[in-house]
């Protein structure tokens, strides 16, 4: 996952430097770190996101690990909280490390960046937004305590989200119906994607806005940053409140031999 | 008197239709107390139950007087574990493990010391250093032993603790549980070896189709599940006049003649050996060996699961 994470953020940089394109206008070279920071946040990110959560419960109970070590003098509380948040902080090394890596790649291949001091903020706000998939893949892993039936059923839950975006945004677009981009709002994909551009869009001067225009393309049926925080915070607060639910109520799964 | 390390108080567990229990019984503090059953009989899920990985749907189970889930942490402290498959990563080594299993159970101090007295203790401490994905099945299952055995626990709950080793793997465990079990300590463990069950047990206790058939000594269920018992004769220079007397020893089912010498039925619970000892000596015989026939345990086990079967039925 870390050398794909590393690929990521050079290679898109190698090759913008080395063709020639005139499609990026030079005043936005200083802020183009933000590219790799915000484009794969949407869906790759997602991903990783996913991939570390949905394993994390399951294939304790596949290894007999969750067995062996609930039969110890360990609180069920203190299993959970350790392995709910060992994931999220492997995933929020992952998103700072995609984040510097980008800052590195962007220098060496456009120059110096600007805008650096938004870092920290955009790298804990997608930390933040990121709790949505990762909770409810964490969720998944355990009501099913299959890691692979888990990783395709959060991974399906993506899938579905985006494509029925696309469809809604096709909808609205057709119609003008603004029923169609009222439901997009609340999709798991708007609502993950939809917070780190904004709030780094906010803090960067309006030259780099056409950045954001190039990234992102034409958006319809976005939450505003406030609504976005607040239904990230909905979707993580029930995801963990059933996986936990579950787990103190459940059998521990037996070794899968 | 203290109450039992270990009790299952009308403990159920129920799988859609299928059922295990209710479940009865106690094991004492300084038991080494032999779980038997044939697979499926329902001895993990008791043992989950135990241990508090399985809920009970009814009755309850306590783990040194408290219950497993509601008072985990006070159930579950100085208990040690191992399970049926062992659950051991196998990129680590065996001290890796025992160090990780020291760190969970809150040992701090003299980890090293420790790690050491279990690796001993099981037999492999040559091996402490090497990656456990190179250890052959029997020297896992000793380690899977040993991380149970860490920190010096009052209670052992071993679940076929002794599967997959060689014969002498076998009799150091067996050595290691007896010297554990003389220093204060309980252990439960299910196992299908009837021959170690009988050396080591000084209790058992039988389920079969979730149903506890027996509880008591090994030597209580070969006289209550066995019509008859049996005594091997080795002797030499037994005349038929003699093996003819013996057949008429009182109690003396029926007399068998084998190589070296003769297997006695008797009738249950009658003593024998003594008359018929008499009856080889005054009859001019070299009585070598008279014992009590072997696999008695076995014998009665299967006997019982008959028994079992039947009531099912």
């Amino acid at each position: 996952m870390v050398a794909f994470i590393i690929l990521l953020d050079t290679v898109p940089y190698y090759i913008l430097s080395t063709s020639g394109t005139t499609l990026i206008p030079q005043q936005v070279y200083p802020y183009l770190w933000v590219a790799v920071v915000i484009a794969p946040f949407p869906l790759f990110m997602q991903f990783v996101a996913i991939m570390i959560a949905a394993g994390a419960m399951s294939e304790e109970y596949e290894s007999g690990t969750a067995e062996l070590l609930l039969a110890k003098p360990v609180g069920r509380g203190e299993f959970f909280a350790g392995k709910f948040l060992g994931g999220y902080v492997l995933l929020g090394l992952l998103i700072l490390l995609n984040a510097l890596m980008s800052v590195v790649a962007a220098s060496l291949t456009f120059g110096a960046q600007s805008g650096l001091g938004t870092i920290p903020g955009v790298v804990l706000v997608e930390v933040y937004s990121s709790a949505l998939f990762f909770s409810v893949a964490f969720m998944l892993g355990e009501l099913v305590r299959r890691s692979s039936l888990a990783y395709i059923l959060s991974s399906a839950l993506i899938v579905a989200s985006q494509i029925i975006g696309t469809y809604l945004s096709i909808a609205y677009e057709l119609t003008g119906n603004g029923f169609y981009e009222s439901i997009h709002v609340y999709l798991p994909t708007t609502v993950a994607g939809s917070l780190p551009p904004q709030y780094e869009q906010s803090l960067l001067p309006s030259a780099a806005g056409r950045l954001f225009e190039l990234i992102l393309g034409p958006t319809m049926g976005i939450p505003s940053e406030a609504s976005a925080a607040v239904m990230v915070g909905l979707y993580l607060a029930t995801a963990t409140a059933v996986s936990f639910a579950y787990f103190r109520w459940a059998d521990v799964s037996r070794r899968v031999s | 008197m203290s109450s039992p390390v270990i009790e299952f108080d009308g403990a159920v567990k129920a799988f859609g239709k299928k059922r295990i229990g209710p479940v009865q019984f106690s094991v004492e503090k300084g038991e080494i107390f032999g779980f038997l059953g044939p697979n499926g009989s329902g001895k993990t899920t008791c043992i989950r139950m135990l241990l508090g990985l399985a809920r009970p749907s009814a009755g309850k189970v306590r783990l040194r007087g408290l219950d497993p889930l509601s008072d985990h942490i006070g159930a579950l402290t100085g208990v040690g574990y191992s399970p049926e498959l062992p659950n051991i990563q196998s990129f680590m080594t065996p001290r890796e493990v025992l160090a990780l299993s020291a760190r969970e159970i809150g040992l701090n101090s003299g980890v090293g010391a420790e790690i050491d007295r279990v690796l001993e203790e099981v037999g492999i401490i040559q091996y402490g250093d090497s990656k456990v994905s190179r250890l052959s099945k029997g020297m896992v299952q000793r380690l899977s032993v040993a991380q149970a055995l860490i920190g010096s626990p009052q209670t052992l709950v071993l679940d076929e603790p002794m599967i997959g080793l060689d014969p002498a793997g076998t009799a150091h465990l067996r050595e290691a549980f007896i010297a554990y079990a003389r220093g204060g300590g309980t252990i439960l463990m299910s196992s299908h070896m009837m021959s170690e069950v009988e050396g080591m047990c000084s209790s058992v206790g039988l389920i079969h189709g979730g149903k506890l058939l027996f509880r008591g000594t090994p030597r209580e269920m070969v006289r209550d599940m066995l019509d008859s018992g049996e005594v091997r004769v080795e002797a030499k220079g037994m005349s038929a006049a003699v093996v003819e007397s013996i057949r008429k020893v009182e109690g003396v089912l029926a007399v068998e003649e084998v190589p070296g010498g003769l297997t006695v039925r008797v009738a249950r619970g009658v003593e024998a050996r003594p008359e018929i000892s008499k009856v080889i000596i005054q009859g001019g015989g070299e009585l070598l060996t008279i014992r009590e026939g072997e696999r008695m345990l076995e014998k009665a086990y299967i006997e019982a699961l008959k028994d079992g079967t039947d009531q099912a039925q």
